[in-house]
């Protein structure tokens, strides 16, 4: 039965997913050659200077994509639920509803989460290629609230494409931009490390949310 | 003396008489597979029931009938937990409709309005996507009636024409081999012959024994070789429940003659009255004679006419009115 839940998920995702994987690929290509062609026109210590002392981001081009990357498949996996009532099928299907949503979130949130994996080894191995082990290190604590904020986007913009009533909907989609602001507020390096534990965990909280919109939209009245 | 009282009496024995009436040709099982009791529903301020009341019984095809948005769509919502009623209650296979448990949802085949599937999805993967989750999922079926389509397997639902998107989603439904079938609408977007190939079906399905169906359609005269009762559901007054072959016997459609333009009009004993065809025709359940004494009491100068024969549909639009 899993089986086929994840079969659905799969080739409502696949495309999506494609074109995903293309973007963060050509992205970490991308901050490649920018790194590299700032080394050849550049010397080393101004670009020591600029990193350390400025405290300036070499990769900021990275921080938004897990963001997107939440929001598309989020509208690819429930888009299609949501447009002309189908996810009547769903919930007709014979599989607890709680389950089945929350096996729809884990399929979403395991392929968003490999492709977090592809940026934080992208990331380690590229800022290792030209700076120390230790920057290569901190690059990735960096970007982890970037990537909290792919899961942020990816369940936000899940219950607001499930939710039912209108007026909730924008309630989660105010709390959903609240809470990813709060996650690029740093100018610097690993500004979060003693408060992300505190935000993985708030966002945890997401979690048993997601299966409230589903049991609206069934018991609404 | 046929008073409106007496005769609107008439009609609910009518409609009573179903739980005493001798099945036509399938047996009458204990437990009803549907049971709605004082449902009442509204969107905003406008009721659409205020206290429904029927049961369909398991092994019986049953019939939802009423006019465009009398709630029929409502109902079958209901019914499947898509909406919480303002009132009373409805169980079916025995559960509360609103808690329906995944065991009793796999024995029940659910046809949405619009033959609603997954246009993603290919007629293989549709299949695929299905199967596991249905315990005596009936693979032959599904494939005898999509094998009609002439169609490779991988072409995608969401190319597919109205009429052959409906095929695919009748045969999961059969495939399911559900214990209660509920289809809203299944001749939505059907031909001729598909609606007629899949009335086989239905029947074949049904001979297997303890099977329920209920079913609403717009092609009225599809149900007389169908089912076995009828349920009118008409705007602003009691559901009408009886058996089709009861309906058929008691439901009458007479022409009248105004008397200077002064036309009779639905009282409980009349239940309608169509002026805008060439012949004037008054419908009712009550004999000619009782009818007769009723507009010699209220219209005097109306002459009743003969009885007008009548097919299911005629009698349908004479229940409910054409407008």
């Amino acid at each position: 039965m899993l089986r086929a839940i994840f079969l659905k998920e799969w080739l409502k995702l696949r495309w999506s997913l494609f074109g995903l994987l293309l973007l963060h690929l050509c992205l970490l290509g991308y901050l490649w050659l920018r790194l590299r062609h700032q080394f050849q026109v550049e010397h080393s210590e101004m670009i020591w200077y600029w990193v350390f002392e400025l405290r300036r981001l070499l990769y900021d081009q990275l921080m938004l994509l897990p963001a997107l990357t939440g929001v598309v498949i989020a509208v690819a996996q429930f888009g299609p639920e949501m447009l002309g009532g189908r996810f009547r099928l769903s919930l007709h299907l014979p599989v607890r509803g709680d389950l089945l949503v929350w096996a729809w979130v884990a399929f979403g949130a395991g392929v968003g989460a490999l492709l977090a994996l592809l940026d934080v080894v992208g990331l380690y191995g590229l800022i290792g290629l030209f700076f120390p082990r230790e920057a290569a290190a901190s690059a990735v604590l960096t970007a982890l609230p970037w990537l909290l904020g792919g899961w942020v986007a990816y369940v936000g913009t899940t219950l607001v494409l499930l939710e039912p009533a209108a007026a909730r909907r924008v309630v989660y989609l105010v709390l959903g931009l609240a809470f990813l602001a709060l996650l690029y507020r740093h100018r610097g390096y690993q500004e979060y490390d003693r408060i992300l534990p505190a935000l993985i965990a708030a966002s945890l909280l997401l979690v048993p949310a997601v299966i409230l919109p589903a049991h609206r939209y069934r018991h609404r009245s | 003396m046929l008073t409106a009282d007496r005769a609107s009496r008439a009609s609910e024995s009518a409609s009573s008489d179903l739980a005493g009436a001798a099945p036509p040709d399938r047996g009458v099982a204990a437990a009803p597979a549907i049971e709605v009791r004082h449902l009442a529903h509204r969107y905003g301020s406008r009721w659409i029931y205020q206290d429904l009341s029927f049961s369909v019984p398991e092994g019986r095809v049953v019939a939802l009938l009423g006019k465009n948005g009398v709630g029929k769509t409502t109902l079958i919502r209901l019914l499947m937990g898509y909406l919480k009623p303002v009132g009373g209650r409805c169980r079916v296979l025995g559960e509360p409709s609103h808690a329906l448990s995944p065991a009793t949802r796999a024995r029940i085949g659910l046809l949405f309005e619009g033959h609603l599937a997954y246009p993603f999805m290919s007629i293989a993967q549709v299949e695929r996507f299905y199967g596991p989750f249905y315990p005596r999922w009936r693979r032959d079926l599904f494939d005898e009636l999509v094998d009609r389509l002439e169609l490779p397997r991988d072409h995608k639902i969401a190319n597919m024409s109205c009429g052959q998107r409906s095929q695919v989603v009748l045969g999961l439904i059969f495939a399911q081999d559900p214990d209660l079938m509920i289809l809203d609408d299944y001749s939505m977007g059907l031909d001729a012959g598909y609606r007629r190939l899949f009335l086989d079906y239905l029947k074949r399905y049904l001979d297997q024994g303890g099977k329920t169906v209920f079913v609403t359609s717009h092609v009225v005269q599809d149900m007389e070789s169908l089912v076995d009762d009828l349920i009118f559901l008409r705007r602003g007054r009691a559901a009408l429940q009886m058996p089709l072959g009861h309906f058929r016997e008691r439901f009458r459609c007479f022409a009248f003659a105004p008397d200077d333009g002064m036309a009779p009009a639905a009282d409980g004993v009349i239940e309608s009255v169509d002026l805008h065809g060439r012949e004037p025709l008054l419908y009712s359940f009550a004999s000619s004679e009782q009818l007769a004494e009723h507009l010699a009491e209220r219209w005097p100068r109306v002459r009743l006419g003969d009885e007008q024969p009548m097919t299911l549909e005629d009698a349908f639009i004479g229940l409910t009115g054409k407008y």
